[in-house]
């Protein structure tokens, strides 16, 4: 096996894989940063290029353009506030947060470095777990992936913020997310719900016009309002500490950013999970980090360590999502399902297969994902302090581009008018809450979650009647539920007794 | 604040920018020419997203059309999802002009949710400028290897109920298992609401689930690595499952029979390919010619091969035939498929 | 008690209205349908009931709590962020009929244009350039590259195009 790893990465050098790879990083590069160029849509398009490659330069050419996709989707989210791809939506909260004070170039520094870390420990994962994954995927069922959506659900308590007004908020975010979920048709009894007649509802709604929405209008409306510069009024005039800053960050915060690029690949391994969640789970994690309220209450509006762990855990989700495809042939995101479509392109039957006849080819994967996202960090830093120089920009220059990326990023969800109409409708309700203090993030946890807490609901109960209750990890993962919902209070509590103990 | 606009800050817009640009207007663009498409663009519009089956078939015939297309035109491709590809139905229905330019692929299912009067669908399958369809699929029901139940008979016989995994009850792999519990005495447990059909897989090697129904082109890897077996197939047939027993001959009475054909017919012509009503004649004359050259063409069927995607070509005439047979029922027993049947996502 | 109809009771009482509508439609599915829509709405109606009423009858000067989100600017005089954020919905729902009155290629230059004009006050040649700027991209990317389906302006339909 070991020479297998050697000969996977020795492989990727070869001048024309090598090359591929490189053309790949550069349309990948933008493909995350336009919103409008989704990362599957492109992934498809590519396929009919690779037929004339080798495995190794086919993969290495769609795994390169993929693995940089999450990361360079963070900027557009830091920079202006429109998620660059449906992943990097979690960025936007502090990110754009920072960038709003000025410190843009510090938060590009985070998430890309973050970025590394999360791709790194992805690929890590991968190659470790190679031997054991099969058990391992297999113990979840849907009994567990229900579990899952629930722990994924009680971190709203972790997201909604401080105070029992804000908590009050974040579950009617959360519960209206999970409503919105149930849109379209019910695969239990194929009835469509809440789609008033409309053709364009049956598949429910489509995640990246929700959050474009949700995350990018508050943000215009709030850009218009200021009349000035996304950085707003700089004490000197000048930006504040820039890229380097950022990537020193990732390191200071080292722990919780290998967390929650654990997070990240755990989720992306469990098929079924999806990668929006990956994203505001770490999130979640991120602000339970913080030691004390106040710290908690500079989440989202520009603590760096909300950029650090989505940063972190949209592209470890990536390494983890390979795990199931390559060892079962079982997409564990949809751009996974694409790359699948390449796999039987090149006539590879993901399986066991790939752990014997292709470990080389395997390898080969997990390397791409390495030197991939270490090509394009290292590229992207040397230009990022001018990137952030965009925020100087007067807003009313930048606010047309910015609406033309919403519009157009929405659109390309199904090209339909309905993307346009969902986007704006989601838009409404994002400002609406913004300005009455109810918390989003709680919303697009019950959204990407509602849907598969209600199927493995439906699929435990039918299958295993009642007894998928006491399945040894789905007691584990409740007693984790309860910890997830309780933590902030447990926090909270503990600080009041040691200051009582203190005075 | 003014807006600092140096020439350092533009020259590496240009860089990286400019290209794209240049690429998209380097796509090519209208000339003037003798035959029809000489010039033109010929555009697929596809009912679903990109990377599902339906797209990689329509990809794999743009990729090849223009080499049989009088004047070479541009294939491309455009993805219209929602409604189960009514809506993509719908626009090459209506609002496609009839010239030829537009093509357009979608479920081969749509017949019957025409059948069932489906209040969304808004076209009359019937009058398409049809062109064929260029694959056909066998419906198969596989249980996992490890399962005592080796034919038929034995899965029939099952003491315990045989427990099935579908991702909605409009889809095959609901309706076909379903149809044989309910019309040829199958003990099967449906459990409906997996994301998709490898999740179903998935749960099959978890021993979740007993095994699936589905395409044959689908199962296939599954069926090669040995984690399912299959049993069951419909009358459409696909070589290697030929001498499987039919679901129709397993049905304990005529109208089950039926409702099962019915329910199999369209699966003949499973990726149809029409053009807008209208069309003239000497446009489908060419539109056919080119469709039914392309599936013989030598690397378009190395391509499929090497894909796993079988191609299997019915020209327009057939492909009508098929039609007319599904949707000619009488009243009542388009009620009783309506009981039965449902069309969705 | 000082009640007042404000933004957050009204948002409260669209959530309750949202869930009210979800409990009345899954009156007649069948149970497993139903089943979730009724878990979420009933303690959703709870819920925004209740914010309705602290909401109505609490000023809130300052945010209770501080949700984890940021929060809309204050530094500029109200009136003025008013008048100005009604300007960027009545320009931002303007874009979504100029897409559909003229198609999208065509929509995003003009908007371009409009806004930097109108809104920016821009001068000529920066106008026309980012116009042009923002038209290569559309066209050159998203219409001649990725070819994707643009619905026809209904200008154009009217006129017979």
């Amino acid at each position: 096996m070991f020479d297998a790893f050697i000969q996977g990465l020795l492989i990727i050098f070869e001048w024309q894989t090598f090359l591929v790879m490189l053309l790949g990083i550069f349309l990948g590069f933008w493909v995350g940063l336009l919103p409008g160029l989704g990362g599957s849509t492109t992934l498809a398009l590519m396929l009919p290029f690779i037929y004339k490659m080798t495995p190794v330069e086919a993969f290495a050419f769609l795994l390169g353009m993929h693995s940089v996709v999450a990361t360079t989707g963070d900027i557009t989210s830091v920079l202006f506030g429109v998620p660059g791809e449906g992943t990097t939506a979690a960025t936007i909260l502090d990110g754009h947060a920072m960038a709003k004070k000025g410190s843009a170039g510090r938060a590009l520094g985070a998430a890309l470095m973050s970025s590394l870390v999360g791709a790194l420990i992805g690929a890590l994962a991968l190659a470790l777990s190679i031997p054991v994954v099969r058990p391992l995927v297999l113990t979840f069922g849907s009994p567990e992936l229900f579990m899952l959506a629930i722990v994924g659900i009680a971190f709203i308590s972790s997201l909604s913020g401080q105070g029992g007004r804000a908590l009050l908020r974040g579950f009617l975010a959360g519960l209206l997310g999970i409503l919105f979920a149930m849109v379209g048709e019910d695969p239990q009894a194929g009835i469509q719900r809440f789609t008033f007649g409309q053709l364009y509802l049956w598949g429910g709604l489509d995640l990246v016009p929700v959050l474009v929405g949700l995350f990018a209008i508050p943000e215009i409306v709030d850009l218009a309002v200021r009349g000035t510069s996304i950085a707003g009024e700089l004490p000197e005039g000048k930006l504040g500490k820039g890229v380097w800053e950022g990537v020193k960050d990732t390191f200071r915060h080292f722990w919780l950013t290998v967390r929650c690029s654990l997070i990240g690949t755990f989720i992306g391994i469990i098929p079924g999970l999806g990668g929006g969640v990956a994203q505001w789970i770490s999130y979640g994690h991120a602000v339970q980090s913080a030691r004390s309220a106040e710290e908690r209450s500079g989440f989202g509006k520009g603590d760096v360590r909300g950029v650090l762990g989505p940063g972190a855990a949209n592209n470890s989700k990536e390494g983890g999502a390979l795990i199931p495809t390559i060892a079962f042939g079982v997409p564990g995101s949809s751009a996974m399902a694409i790359l699948l479509g390449a796999f039987f392109l090149q006539g590879i039957m993901p399986g066991p297969d790939m752990l014997d006849k292709y470990l080389i080819l395997t390898f080969s994967m997990v390397w791409t994902l390495v030197v991939a996202n270490i090509i394009t960090v290292a590229a992207s830093l040397l230009f990022l302090n001018q990137l952030a120089k965009l925020t100087l920009i007067r807003g009313s220059i930048l606010i047309p581009f910015i609406l033309f990326l919403a519009f157009i990023g929405s659109y390309t969800s199904n090209n339909h008018l309905g993307d346009l109409i969902v986007f704006l409708f989601f838009g409404l309700l994002g400002y609406l809450m913004v300005r009455c203090h109810w918390p989003r993030a709680p919303l697009v946890l019950g959204f990407v979650l509602g849907k598969i807490a209600e199927n493995n609901f439906y699929i435990s109960t039918i299958r295993y009647g009642t007894s998928w209750l006491r399945r040894p990890v789905v007691l584990i993962l409740m007693i984790l539920t309860l910890v997830v919902i309780g933590y902030p209070f447990i926090r909270s509590r503990k600080r009041a007794v040691a200051a009582g103990a203190v005075t | 604040m003014s807006l600092l606009w140096t020439r350092t800050r533009i020259l590496p817009f240009v860089i990286f920018v400019l290209p794209w640009v240049i690429l998209g207007f380097m796509s090519p663009s209208p000339s003037h020419g003798a035959s029809y498409y000489e010039g033109k663009m010929v555009t697929i519009v596809v009912g679903y997203k990109p990377g599902g089956g339906y797209d990689r078939y329509a990809r794999l015939l743009a990729k090849h059309l223009p080499k049989y297309l009088p004047g070479s035109p541009v294939v491309v491709i455009q993805n219209m999802p929602g409604g189960g590809s009514i809506i993509a139905a719908n626009h090459i229905y209506a609002v496609a002009k009839p010239d030829g330019l537009t093509i357009g692929t979608f479920n081969n299912a749509l017949v019957i949710a025409q059948l069932i009067k489906h209040e969304g669908a808004k076209f009359d399958i019937t009058k398409f400028a049809w062109i064929g369809s260029v694959a056909s699929d066998a419906s198969v029901l596989a249980v996992r290897s490890e399962l005592p139940y080796k034919s038929t008979d034995e899965l029939r016989k099952a003491k315990e109920p045989v427990i099935l995994g579908a991702t909605g009850v409009a889809d095959t792999s609901y309706i076909f298992p379903q149809f044989l519990k309910e019309f040829a005495g199958f003990n099967f447990k449906m459990v409906t609401g997996y994301s998709s059909s490898s999740d179903i897989m998935l749960a099959i090697e978890r021993k979740e689930v007993d095994g699936r129904a589905g395409s044959y082109a689908s199962l296939l890897p599954f069926i090669e690595r040995g984690l399912v077996r299959p049993l069951i197939r419909s009358r459409v047939s696909a070589p290697g499952i030929e001498k499987l027993p039919i679901d129709e001959n397993l049905a304990t009475d005529a109208k089950g029979k039926a409702i099962m054909a019915v329910r199999t017919a369209p699966t003949l012509i499973y990726r149809p390919f029409v053009a807008s009503p209208g069309t003239p004649a000497e446009t489908m004359k060419m539109l056919r010619d080119a469709f039914a050259r392309a599936t013989r063409d030598k690397e378009l069927l190395a391509e499929a091969e090497k894909a796993k995607m079988p191609i299997d070509y019915f020209g327009a005439e057939e492909s009508l035939k098929v039609i007319h047979a599904v949707l000619n029922q009488t009243p009542e027993m388009v009620q009783e498929i309506t009981k039965y049947m449902q069309f969705g996502e | 008690m000082k009640t007042s109809i404000n933004l957050r009771f009204l948002l409260a009482l669209a959530a309750a209205l949202a869930a009210g509508y979800a409990l009345y439609a899954s009156w007649h599915w069948p149970f497993r349908t139903a089943l979730f829509p009724r878990v979420i709405g009933v303690p959703l109606l709870g819920l925004a009931l209740f914010e309705m009423a602290l909401s109505a009858f609490s000023s809130e000067k300052k945010p209770e709590g501080h949700a984890v989100d940021f929060a809309l600017t204050t530094e500029v005089d109200p009136t003025l962020a008013h008048r100005r954020t009604l300007a960027i919905f009545t320009w931002t729902l303007g874009f979504l009929v100029l897409i559909l009155l003229t198609g999208f290629p065509l929509a995003v230059p003009l908007f371009v244009f409009l806004y930097l004009k109108v809104v920016g006050r821009e001068g000529w040649g920066l106008t026309l350039l980012l116009t042009a700027i923002s038209w290569l991209f559309m066209e050159g990317l998203f219409n001649r590259l990725l070819h994707l389906p643009f619905p026809q302006g209904w200008l154009f339909s009217l006129f017979g195009y």
